[in-house]
């Protein structure tokens, strides 16, 4: 037989099933199930409020916040600065750019943990860096930074100093602090004109 | 699974060491194939020689099924492998000069390698030729930035355009291949050529 019909009887079978078979589309995870575990085990994946906190008022570049609750939640209440991705979104292109990238650090972040870790783990299995989720919530959010509990008379030094950071840091985001807050009026305009600048600006780049 | 180096299944490094090991296959083929003669090149475009276009198209369906087979089975995303910025002026400008060069030297960048490498005269006055354009290219960049860049498409896929699968687009490709290796062969017979 002649090389080319030989040729031709391997290869124009092969053409027929490659187009007949469909395309496989599959977005194969780059994890696997162990490491994944490991990872999801070793909670390295959540961020302190404290430090978050910290990071908005320092006006840290490298922050990013993305909210993965639905638009209406976000519109009614959100953190300063953040984006709004909604779970059922995750997937779509025109947030892959945001997700998928090594420059800034995402934080994800839902009332809880739960949805926030489901945005975590979809996108670490897909293989991308730099994603984390903050810890406890926005509920944990409200309970340690907006308004901590002042710790009883007979706790440790360390308990007092970090009830007075995550006062400090609650006063400056807006937060209620305790009943003497009203009263110290410099931290109220000190502090307001540096977050909504920085709000405005995060919605605009999160739009596209 | 793959591709190996994307997916950091193996380094960066050792994704260079079997490319060099795969050049040298594939430097070896050429040479085993007679591409190291300028006349088997040029020989396509007088129509007495068509051993480098069955070459390398039977290369690029094999490689086309292959990649086609190993994303099917999932042992490959295709999404991460590399293609080529199409800028459109650009390719038809320069396939024009690589053509035309081509025919006037009788080798194309890969096979002048190779008959350098067996002490071929004109294959180094090829590679001079060669890097003359690289570097006259480079040092005058400026005056062809705005052709070199001009009419930029993106990464286009031809299945995309055409809108077909890329399943269907291989078929179509595999038969237009084995009809162009009939025609060759035909030409062959028509202008044959004596010893060369």
């Amino acid at each position: 037989m002649k090389p080319r019909n030989l040729l031709a009887l391997i290869l124009i079978p092969m053409g027929l099933i490659i187009a007949a078979v469909p395309q496989n589309k599959t977005n194969p995870y780059k994890l696997t199930a162990d490491q994944m575990l490991t990872e999801a085990n070793s909670r390295t994946q959540f961020v302190a409020p404290e430090v978050v906190a910290d990071m908005i008022l320092r006006k840290d570049p490298s922050l990013r916040l993305i909210d993965v609750r639905g638009q209406d939640e976000f519109e009614k209440f959100s953190l300063p600065g953040a984006i709004n991705i909604p779970s059922s979104d995750l997937l779509s292109d025109e947030y892959t750019d945001i997700l998928n990238q090594d420059i800034k650090m995402n934080v994800f972040f839902s009332n809880g943990t739960l949805a926030a870790n489901q945005a975590w783990m979809i996108t670490r299995q897909l293989g991308y860096e730099n994603n984390y989720v903050l810890e406890g919530g926005l509920n944990y959010w409200f309970e340690a930074i907006l308004n901590p509990q002042k710790p009883v008379s007979t706790s440790s030094d360390e308990e007092f100093a970090r009830y007075d950071f995550r006062k400090s840091l609650g006063q400056a985001l807006g937060g209620g602090g305790d009943a003497v807050q009203p009263a110290s009026g410099q931290d109220a305009f000190t502090v307001k004109p540096v977050i909504k600048p920085a709000a405005k600006k995060k919605r605009a780049a999160g739009g596209c | 699974m793959g591709p190996l180096a994307p997916n950091e299944i193996i380094s960066e490094d050792t994704n260079f060491l079997l490319a060099f090991f795969i050049g040298i296959a594939f430097g070896w083929v050429l040479e085993s194939s007679g591409f190291s003669s300028s006349r088997k090149l040029a020989g396509v475009f007088y129509g007495y020689d068509a051993v480098v276009l069955k070459v390398f198209f039977t290369a690029a369906i094999t490689a086309m099924l292959g990649l086609l087979f190993m994303s099917l089975f999932g042992w490959i995303d295709l999404n991460l492998v590399y293609i080529n910025p199409t800028y459109l002026t650009s390719a038809i400008v320069g396939g024009v000069v690589m053509g035309a060069g081509f025919i006037m030297g009788g080798f194309c960048p890969g096979t002048s390698f190779c008959g350098a490498a067996i002490g071929k005269i004109d294959a180094m006055v090829f590679i001079g030729g060669l890097f003359i354009g690289i570097y006259g290219f480079a040092f005058t960049y400026g005056w062809w930035e705005k052709l070199y860049l001009a009419k930029y498409l993106g990464e286009p896929k031809v299945s995309e355009v055409l809108g077909l699968s890329d399943g269907v687009f291989g078929l179509l490709l595999i038969l237009v291949a084995l009809a162009m290796f009939a025609v060759a062969e035909w030409a062959e017979k028509k202008f044959p050529r004596e010893a060369y």
